[in-house]
C-alpha cells in the first residue's frame, strides 16, 4: 500500500473529525450535549489517536491520548463540562490540528507541553478531588510505576468454546478480580453477517491489558480449561518487542488493526509499535494468512472466512462513500477541455451560418446545446456550498467574543449558496477579517449597548445569496455603525484626502479601505473599524469581486462582498468598438437602447424617468472609431447600481471561456479577462463592476482619475 | 518541463564551461541583429491577428490566441524606446518563456525576420560593454562573436520583465484616465 496516499486519507479524515469535535464542543458550551455527542467526541479523538499511531506520529499520539482520557471521563460522566473545560478542549483541538498541519507541511512541530501538562493535571486533579470528597480517609495510592506490572493477554477463543460450556466473559470477569486495572479491546472482526450468524459459536477475540501482581503460572491456570479450545498468549510485563512482533504475526487480524488495539490497550507505546512493524516488514514476502496457516495457528477455513469478511467490508465502504474525491487539477483539465469544446462548437456554428446550410446549422446548434450542458455540469463539479467557510465562524465568533468580553449571537443564512471551490478557500481570510472586525469594532461593549437601549447580546449575521451571476456575501452587525464625520476627520488628519473634498457618506465609508487609513490606534479611538481593511479589499479584488459598505449610525454596519461565481466560463454579450470586440458578462446586461442623437455632453440618460449615468467605452479605452451610425447603449447593472456603456455595434450573445490575461495585464482597468471567439480571435471581457463605478464616479461630478487614485 | 528546466540550468552554467558552446536564435529587428538563448524559445509563428488591449503601453502590442492560450505579444522596438515596429510580410512572433516569480510566463515577441540558429562558443562571448550600445545595459547578457561581427545577446528575463512592463502599463493607465 502506498503509505503517502494513506497518510493523505488520514489527514483528510482528521480534518473532518476535528471540525466535528469543534461543533460538538461549541454545542456543549451552550449547554446541550447528548450522550451520543459525548461518545462521538470521544470517538473523534480516539480515531485520530489510533490512526496517528499507525503512521508513527508519536507526538500526536502522546497529545491525543491525554485529550482522549479527558473525553473518556466526560463520556463516563465522572467529569462534567465547564466553560473552562470547553476552552481547554477547543485549544487541544487546535493543537491537534496544528500537529496534523505540521505533518502536512513535513515540519517539526514543538508540542505545547504546557497545554499537555494542564490537560494531564486537569484529569488527575479533578478525579483526585472527587475521590477526596467522596471518602475523606482514602489515601491516594502511589501511582503504579508505569508498565512494571503490565501484562498483556491475547485471547482468541475457538468457535466451540460456548458449545463446550465455557463462557469467555467469565474469564474476563475473573481477570478483572485479579487486577487493579484492566483494559479490554474486543475484536469483532470475525462476526459474520446476521444471516450466517450462529448464536452457539464464539466469534470474539480479546486483547486485554492488566495491571496486576500476579505470575504467569497464575494467569495460565485461569485459562486451564479452555487451552484446547482457545489460542491464548500471555506476555509478561517488560516483554521484548520481538514478543509483540510474534504476537502480531500469530494473530489473524492484520498488523495495523492489531497494532492499533495494542496501542489502545496501552500495552505498547507508539514507538514500540513502529519498531515492531518495521521488524515485521522484513517478513513481508509471505502473506500473513499463509504464515499463520503454515504454522498451524489457525485453520484455513478461519482465514478464508476472515478474507471474505474483509472483502464484504470493503464493498460496504464503497457504497458508503457516495462522494468522490478528485484531484482538482484533473477537474481543471476537464473544464479547460470542455472550454475548448465550446469554442470549437461556436466556430462550427459560425461556419455553418456562413455555408447557409440549414441542416448543418441545426446540427451545429444541437451540438452546441449539448456541449453547453456538459459545460454546465462540468462547472458544477467545482461548486461547493459557501457553508464550508461559514462553518468555521461559530468558533471564531465565540473566541473573539470571549476575548473581548462581549456577548455575540451569530446568525448564518444562505449557507447552501454555491460558488467555485477555489474561490471558497480564497474568500475565507477576508471574511474572517470582516467578522472579527464586526465583533471587535462594530458591536459596542455591553454597557454601551444597554445605555443605548439595545439588547445586551450583539448579533452578527452572515448571509449569502446569488444575484445576477454573482454571489453576494454579507457580514452584518447591529453595532454602533460608522460615523462619517469621524472617519472624514481622521482621513484628513492622516492625509488620505484633502480637507476640502466633498464626499457622500458611501464614499467616506470607502475611505476606511485605504491603506493609509488603517492603524490600530485609529481604530481604538474611532467608533469605526479599519484594521487591515485594505487587506480585505485587495483579497476581494483579486477574486474580481467588490466590497461595499453600508452603515447607519447607531444601527449597525453591513459589509457586502460581491464575487463572480466562477473564474472559468461565462455567457457573454459581444459588442464592437471600431475594429475591437469586447464581451460583457451576459448576467450583468439589463437591456440595450439607442443613444439619443441629441445627447450632447450630458453625462446622464433619461431611462424611463430614471437617471442613468453613462460613459463612452471608446473614449475610456482610447479607441478611435469612425462609426457613423447611431451608437448603442448597453445598460449594465452591478451591486444595485446601473450604468449605460456606449458602444458602436451590438453583436449578440456568445459563450466565453474565460482565459486569464496573466500578470502582465494585472493593472488594466475595465478589463477582467479574455476569451477566444469562434473566429479564433481573442476578445477582451469587460469588468462590469469597475465600469459601473467609473460611470457613476464620472457622472457624480468626480473625475475618473480621482476614482482611480482611490483604487 | 522539469527536464527542460534542468537542461536550461545546465546551459546557463555552461557559460563557464571551457569550450562548451551555446545555441542562439538570431533575428533581425529594425535593421539590427539580436540573439536569444535557444533554450528560451518555444516556437516561432507567423504574425497574425493581434487583439489590442486598451490602456497598455506601446510595448505590449496585444494578445494572440496560441492554440487556446492567450499570449501577450511584445513590441521590442517599443521596448527599446525606438518608436513602434512596422509589420511586414516576413514579420514573425517568437514565443518564449520567461521567469516571473516562481512561474514561467509565455510571451510572444515580434521580430522582422528570423535569420538562423547560431552556436557560439563560450570563449567567444564577451561581457556586455559598459557603454557604446543604444540599449539599456541590463538588457544585454553578453556580446557574441560570430563570423567577425558582434551580435547582441539579449537577457530575455530582463527585456521581458513582466513586473516592469506591467508597472509601465499601470502608470500609463492612470495618466490616460486622468486626461
Amino acid at each position: 500500500m502506498d503509505l503517502s496516499q494513506a497518510l493523505n486519507t488520514f489527514i483528510d479524515e482528521s480534518h473532518e473529525l476535528l471540525s466535528q469535535m469543534e461543533s460538538i464542543l461549541l454545542s456543549a458550551e451552550s449547554g446541550d450535549c447528548s450522550d451520543d455527542e459525548l461518545n462521538a467526541l470521544f470517538r473523534c479523538a480516539h480515531t485520530i489517536k489510533g490512526s496517528a499511531g499507525l503512521f508513527g506520529l508519536d507526538e500526536l499520539v502522546r497529545f491525543t491520548h491525554v485529550v482522549e482520557n479527558l473525553l473518556d471521563r466526560l463520556r463516563a460522566h465522572t467529569l462534567e463540562f465547564s466553560p473552562e473545560l470547553v476552552s481547554l478542549l477547543l485549544a487541544s483541538k487546535d493543537q491537534i490540528a496544528a500537529l496534523i498541519g505540521a505533518v502536512v507541511a513535513k515540519e517539526q512541530f514543538a508540542l505545547d507541553e504546557e497545554l499537555l501538562a494542564i490537560l494531564g493535571n486537569y484529569d488527575t486533579s479533578r478525579s483526585m478531588a472527587q475521590c477526596a470528597s467522596e471518602t475523606s480517609q482514602v489515601t491516594v495510592e502511589p501511582s503504579i510505576a508505569s508498565g512494571t506490572e503490565h501484562w498483556h493477554l491475547s485471547l482468541r477463543f475457538g468457535p466451540d468454546v460456548l458449545r463446550n460450556g465455557m463462557d469467555p466473559l467469565a474469564f474476563i470477569r475473573y481477570l478483572g478480580n485479579l487486577s487493579r486495572h484492566m483494559h479490554v479491546e474486543t475484536l469483532c472482526d470475525h462476526l459474520p453477517a446476521i444471516a450466517e450468524y450462529d448464536p452457539e459459536t464464539c466469534y470474539l477475540g480479546f486483547e486485554v491489558s492488566l495491571e496486576a501482581e500476579t505470575s504467569k503460572a497464575e494467569l495460565e491456570s485461569v485459562f486451564e480449561f479452555v487451552l484446547d479450545d482457545a489460542h491464548i498468549v500471555i506476555l509478561p510485563p517488560d516483554s521484548k518487542i520481538e514478543d509483540y512482533v510474534s504476537l502480531i504475526q500469530e494473530l489473524p487480524e492484520g498488523k495495523q488493526r492489531l497494532g492499533e488495539l495494542l496501542l489502545a490497550c496501552g500495552s505498547i507505546t507508539p514507538s514500540e509499535l513502529e519498531s515492531a512493524l518495521s521488524l515485521q516488514r522484513k517478513n513481508e514476502g509471505l502473506r500473513l494468512g499463509e504464515i499463520l496457516v503454515g504454522e498451524g495457528h489457525v485453520q484455513s477455513p478461519v482465514v478464508d472466512a476472515a478474507l471474505a469478511k474483509q472483502k464484504r467490508g470493503e464493498e460496504r465502504r464503497q457504497l458508503e462513500s457516495r462522494s468522490v474525491k478528485v484531484p482538482s487539477d484533473r477537474l481543471d483539465a476537464l473544464i479547460d477541455q470542455v472550454g475548448e469544446l465550446v469554442i470549437s462548437c461556436a466556430a462550427t456554428q459560425v461556419q455553418a451560418r456562413r455555408a447557409v446550410n440549414p441542416e448543418l446549422l441545426e446540427a451545429a446548434a444541437n451540438l452546441l446545446r449539448l456541449v453547453e450542458e456538459v459545460r454546465d455540469t462540468a462547472l458544477r463539479l467545482r461548486m461547493s456550498p459557501i457553508g464550508e467557510v461559514f462553518g468555521r465562524f461559530p468558533r471564531v465568533v465565540r473566541d473573539v467574543a470571549k476575548e473581548l468580553g462581549k456577548e455575540i449571537e451569530l446568525q448564518i443564512t444562505g449557507a447552501d449558496a454555491e460558488l467555485d471551490k477555489a474561490m471558497i478557500e480564497k474568500i475565507s481570510d477576508p471574511l474572517m477579517h470582516l467578522v472579527r472586525n464586526a465583533i471587535d469594532h462594530g458591536i459596542e461593549s455591553p454597557e454601551r449597548r444597554l445605555a443605548s437601549g439595545k439588547d445586551l447580546r450583539g448579533t452578527v449575521c452572515l448571509n449569502a445569496y446569488h444575484e445576477s451571476g454573482s454571489i453576494v456575501i454579507e457580514v452584518t452587525d447591529d453595532g454602533a455603525g460608522l460615523d462619517p464625520a469621524h472617519i472624514l476627520r481622521k482621513a484628513v488628519q492622516r492625509g488620505v484626502v484633502t480637507a476640502d473634498v466633498s464626499l457622500s457618506d458611501a464614499e467616506i465609508f470607502r475611505l476606511i479601505l485605504e491603506p493609509g487609513f488603517s492603524t490600530a490606534e485609529t481604530v481604538t479611538n474611532l467608533s469605526g473599524r479599519g484594521v487591515g481593511m485594505d487587506v480585505v479589499r485587495s483579497g476581494v479584488e483579486t477574486l474580481r469581486g467588490n466590497l461595499d459598505i453600508l452603515s447607519e449610525l447607531g444601527c449597525g454596519t453591513t459589509m457586502r462582498i460581491c464575487l463572480p461565481l466562477t473564474l472559468a466560463i461565462i455567457d457573454g454579450f459581444q459588442i464592437g468598438i471600431g475594429a475591437s470586440a469586447f464581451i460583457f458578462p451576459l448576467d450583468a446586461v439589463v437591456e440595450c437602447i439607442d443613444l439619443p442623437a441629441d445627447i450632447g455632453h450630458s453625462e446622464y440618460l433619461n431611462l424611463r424617468g430614471e437617471v442613468l449615468p453613462f460613459m463612452r467605452l471608446g473614449q475610456l479605452f482610447g479607441i478611435s472609431s469612425n462609426h457613423k451610425a447611431r451608437h448603442n447603449v448597453v445598460v449594465v447593472r452591478f451591486g444595485g447600481k446601473s450604468a449605460g456603456i456606449v458602444v458602436d455595434q451590438l453583436h449578440g450573445e456568445c459563450q466565453a471561456v474565460i482565459k486569464p490575461l496573466g500578470p502582465l495585464f494585472s493593472g488594466v482597468a475595465g478589463i477582467s479577462g479574455s476569451t477566444i471567439l469562434g473566429s479564433g480571435e481573442v476578445a477582451l471581457i469587460l469588468d462590469v463592476p469597475q465600469l459601473v463605478q467609473l460611470a457613476a464616479a464620472g457622472a457624480g461630478g468626480r473625475s475618473a482619475a480621482a476614482y482611480m487614485a482611490h483604487h | 518541463m522539469g527536464q527542460l528546466v534542468a537542461s536550461r540550468q545546465k546551459a546557463t552554467s555552461g557559460m563557464t564551461e571551457i569550450g562548451g558552446g551555446r545555441q542562439f536564435l538570431v533575428f533581425s529587428l529594425a535593421d539590427e541583429v539580436f540573439a536569444i538563448d535557444i533554450l528560451r524559445i518555444r516556437e516561432i509563428i507567423e504574425f497574425g491577428h493581434v487583439t489590442t488591449v486598451p490602456l497598455m503601453p506601446d510595448t505590449v502590442r496585444g494578445v494572440i490566441n496560441l492554440r487556446g492560450a492567450v499570449v501577450p505579444v511584445v513590441d521590442l522596438v517599443a521596448r527599446f524606446g525606438r518608436g513602434q515596429m512596422q509589420t511586414n510580410r516576413r514579420t514573425c512572433v517568437v514565443i518564449l518563456e520567461v521567469g516571473h516569480g516562481d512561474d514561467l510566463q509565455v510571451i510572444g515577441v515580434m521580430v522582422d525576420a528570423v535569420n538562423e540558429v547560431l552556436e557560439i562558443a563560450a570563449a567567444d562571448i564577451e561581457p556586455p560593454p559598459a557603454f557604446g550600445t543604444r540599449l539599456r545595459a541590463d538588457f544585454i547578457s553578453g556580446m557574441g562573436k560570430a563570423g567577425g561581427r558582434f551580435i547582441i545577446l539579449l537577457d530575455a528575463d530582463r527585456v521581458l520583465s513582466v513586473t516592469e512592463m506591467a508597472s509601465l502599463g499601470a502608470a500609463l493607465k492612470t495618466s490616460a484616465v486622468d486626461g
